[in-house]
């Protein structure tokens, strides 16, 4: 491939990731018209091409203009969302080559991913129409790009309009929208996800490649299954790694979860030995589940690397003190005896009935007060034995809200002396109202401290930022 | 011969095995310390061998369709003198003969003994998604059943060399465990390295043992090896 066709390569690919036209063919109102709707925050020139004259009235009714041909638009094609039956797709496919398309989502499925002789047949035409004509060509089988700043997306829960970060690419559609949603509850703003399917003509290492160069993406999380090219993958992981973090969440690790994977995708699972194996040598975070990839990625955001294990623990009351530091002890972690010097100052004012400071520090008492939180914290950045410190947010504000809001105060003036990472985490004493929760996020997210759903999930991605952090200090070595 | 006309060799005879002399002769020629071994086709030859090479010397039965040597009475080690090595020769005709009468025998090689060292295996195989991989481990009869082994997928890094070495459970022997000698990290990894990078220039390598590779506290040195080749077609 010449440098001329790698650079229009990665043109082509630009404008169908940042589109400026988008065209939505084969909308009906059999799936009530959903994928003009996803498209309805879209900030450019949005069309539907839609041949079947029962289909256009309703169409137009909703305000969308719509073509009988994708050659009858008068601009630059920039972005196609192919919903048709299988058996039209490779017309589609031919009309967007025909207009010179930069690229073309095949949210059609019954490909290969079926097993069946015709889904083979077809999805073999349609590669290789496209790897001729060089059309960027993401799927089948996919759900496609979520573009929140442009108003892209596959799910119309997707929050058009923030500028995200962290870009999520996923074999699986619904994995994408629940990344998108989690990632919405837990303030980690997105920068794109991308459910790139059955990756016949593009695939994963091709749009790692693409986002190690990204400048809007800081984080790059994968939801991945199988490959089609053990080698390239391994190769473009390990180069992807060495440029920003890369965190990896691996579907299919044991033989019966393998099994499910070839019919999602039609791809050879890898087994969970050699992953273990590629998870070492590329320097990528393994992780599992939405909610583990969702906080790594709210992690990486908000905290410089840090190598220290030894961590302040401020719990809010005595059995989560047990808890909060077998949670953290148990992921590599250290939760170390202060030195004499703070437990002298801790003395002075630290109420140990119905409360201990030996670390971790708790008792509802003491933390009722916020000079007493302020007085705490400050002791614990002074610490030599201490190289980070977690706080446990607990459902103080259920009968005064007002407490809470103080908190998150005391906190957040804290965090803009303190030189050492500073995390909170919800403790699980009560119910804590979703809007609350979501809020005191987005305030402290502000500030620059995460917080995390339970102590938990706090102390497993703390493990993992570390091992993280390690493994980045010997790479600069 | 250089190990391209070895391979080239083994590929005009439609055979995907090479046996101890050759695989040797290969890791040689790449820089992986071999013991030297040479074939030889009759008893007068393994004496005059011998005593070129230097006693005490090991003899092993020479046949490729023996896969454990030691099993079939084709091994004998601590060879003093020509009329030991003779004696000996015969006895592993004699025995390969009786255990398995239809193999096809080259004959016997014939090498130094190595001093004894901390044993353990090097070796290559290929993934069907990844290709190449490379396995480390300690060594000995039991490393079937414990499977102390670590892997890395080709190409590595001088790092994953490193940490490859490291990572096995028994890794504190390799240091020196209660009086035993540790064992050369560096001459390992290096030989770890060079493996990786044979493999990855020769896509026509599909296995390689290296097992017992006898590691001191200067050195190391591969006292058995076997490469298989894939099929020709």
């Amino acid at each position: 491939m010449t440098t001329s066709t790698t650079q229009s390569r990665r043109e082509r690919l630009n404008r169908l990731l940042n589109p400026k036209t988008v065209v939505v063919v084969g909308s009906k109102k059999a799936d009530e018209y959903n994928w003009l709707k996803n498209m309805s925050t879209f900030t450019g020139n949005l069309y539907s091409v839609q041949v079947d004259p029962n289909e256009i009235p309703g169409i137009e009714e909703l305000g969308f203009k719509n073509f009988t041909s994708m050659k009858d638009i008068p601009e630059p094609i920039d972005f196609i969302l192919c919903a048709v039956p299988r058996n039209v797709a490779p017309r589609i496919v031919k009309d967007a080559i025909d207009v010179n398309a930069a690229g073309i989502i095949l949210y059609t499925s019954g490909f290969a991913e079926t097993g069946s002789e015709d889904g083979v047949r077809l999805q073999d035409t349609i590669v290789a129409m496209a790897k001729e004509a060089d059309l960027m060509l993401v799927g089948p089988n996919c759900m496609g790009l979520f573009n929140s700043k442009l108003g892209v997306r596959f799910g119309q829960e997707q929050v058009a309009g923030q500028n995200g970060h962290v870009t999520f690419l996923s074999q699986s559609g619904s994995q994408g929208s629940g990344f998108s949603a989690e990632a919405n509850a837990q303030g980690v703003e997105i920068n794109k996800v991308l459910s790139f399917g059955n990756g016949v003509v593009l695939d994963s290492p091709d749009y790692l490649e693409y986002f190690a160069d990204d400048p809007d993406t800081r984080v790059i999380a994968l939801y991945l299954e199988g490959t089609r090219d053990g080698q390239r993958l391994f190769k473009s992981l390990r180069a992807a790694a060495r440029r920003k973090p890369i965190i990896v969440w691996k579907g299919g690790r044991t033989p019966d979860s393998a099994r499910a994977t070839r019919s999602h995708t039609a791809s050879l699972a890898v087994p969970a030995a050699m992953w273990e194996t590629l998870v070492k040598q590329t320097g990528v975070i393994s992780t599992q589940g939405i909610e583990e990839t969702v906080d790594m990625c709210k992690a990486l955001l908000h905290t410089k690397p840090f190598t220290g294990t030894r961590l302040g623990l401020i719990a809010t009351a005595g059995g989560h003190s047990v808890e909060i530091a077998d949670a953290f002890s148990s992921e590599g972690l250290n939760v170390p005896a202060l030195t004499e010097a703070s437990y002298e100052r801790l003395a002075t004012f630290f109420n140990d009935i119905g409360g201990s400071f030996r670390n971790p520090l708790e008792g509802g008492g003491n933390l009722a007060s916020e000079e007493k939180v302020s007085d705490i914290l400050g002791i614990l950045e002074e610490d030599a034995n201490i190289d980070a410190i977690v706080v446990e947010m607990g459902a103080f504000g259920r009968r005064d809200p007002g407490i809470l809001e103080r908190r998150i105060q005391t906190l957040k003036t804290f965090k803009e002396t303190t030189k050492k990472p500073l995390w909170a985490c919800w403790g699980g004493l009560f119910r804590i109202d979703p809007d609350v929760q979501k809020d005191t996020t987005t305030k402290l997210q502000e500030a620059g401290v995460p917080i995390f759903g339970s102590i938990y999930r706090a102390a497993k991605t703390m493990g993992r930022l570390h091992s993280y952090s390690v493994w980045q200090q010997e790479q600069n070595k | 011969m250089s190990y391209k006309d070895i391979i080239k060799q083994a590929q005009s005879q439609k055979r995907s095995l090479l046996n101890e002399v050759e695989s040797k002769a290969v890791l040689a020629e790449i820089g992986i310390p071999v013991t030297k071994t040479q074939l030889a086709a009759t008893s007068a030859d393994a004496v005059k061998l011998a005593s070129e090479l230097g006693y005490p010397v090991v003899l092993k039965i020479l046949s490729n369709d023996v896969v454990h040597k030691s099993d079939v009475g084709g091994v004998k080690v601590g060879l003093r003198d020509g009329k030991e090595v003779e004696a000996a020769y015969n006895e592993i005709i004699a025995n390969v003969k009786k255990a398995q009468p239809t193999a096809h025998i080259d004959g016997v090689s014939v090498q130094p003994q190595a001093r004894a060292g901390t044993e353990v295996v090097l070796g290559m195989s290929k993934d069907p998604q990844f290709g190449p991989v490379l396995m480390f481990g300690l060594g000995g009869i039991l490393v079937e059943i414990l499977k102390d082994v670590s892997f890395r997928i080709v190409p590595l890094t001088n790092r994953d060399a490193a940490q490859m070495v490291r990572e096995i459970k028994a890794f504190p022997v390799l240091q020196g465990y209660r009086g035993m000698e540790p064992a050369d990290l560096a001459t390992l990894e290096k030989a770890i390295l060079t493996l990786s990078d044979f493999v990855e220039k020769n896509p026509e390598i599909k296995e390689m043992d290296l097992n017992p590779v006898f590691a001191y506290k200067d050195g190391a040195i591969a006292v058995d090896a076997r490469i298989i080749l894939e099929d020709a077609d």
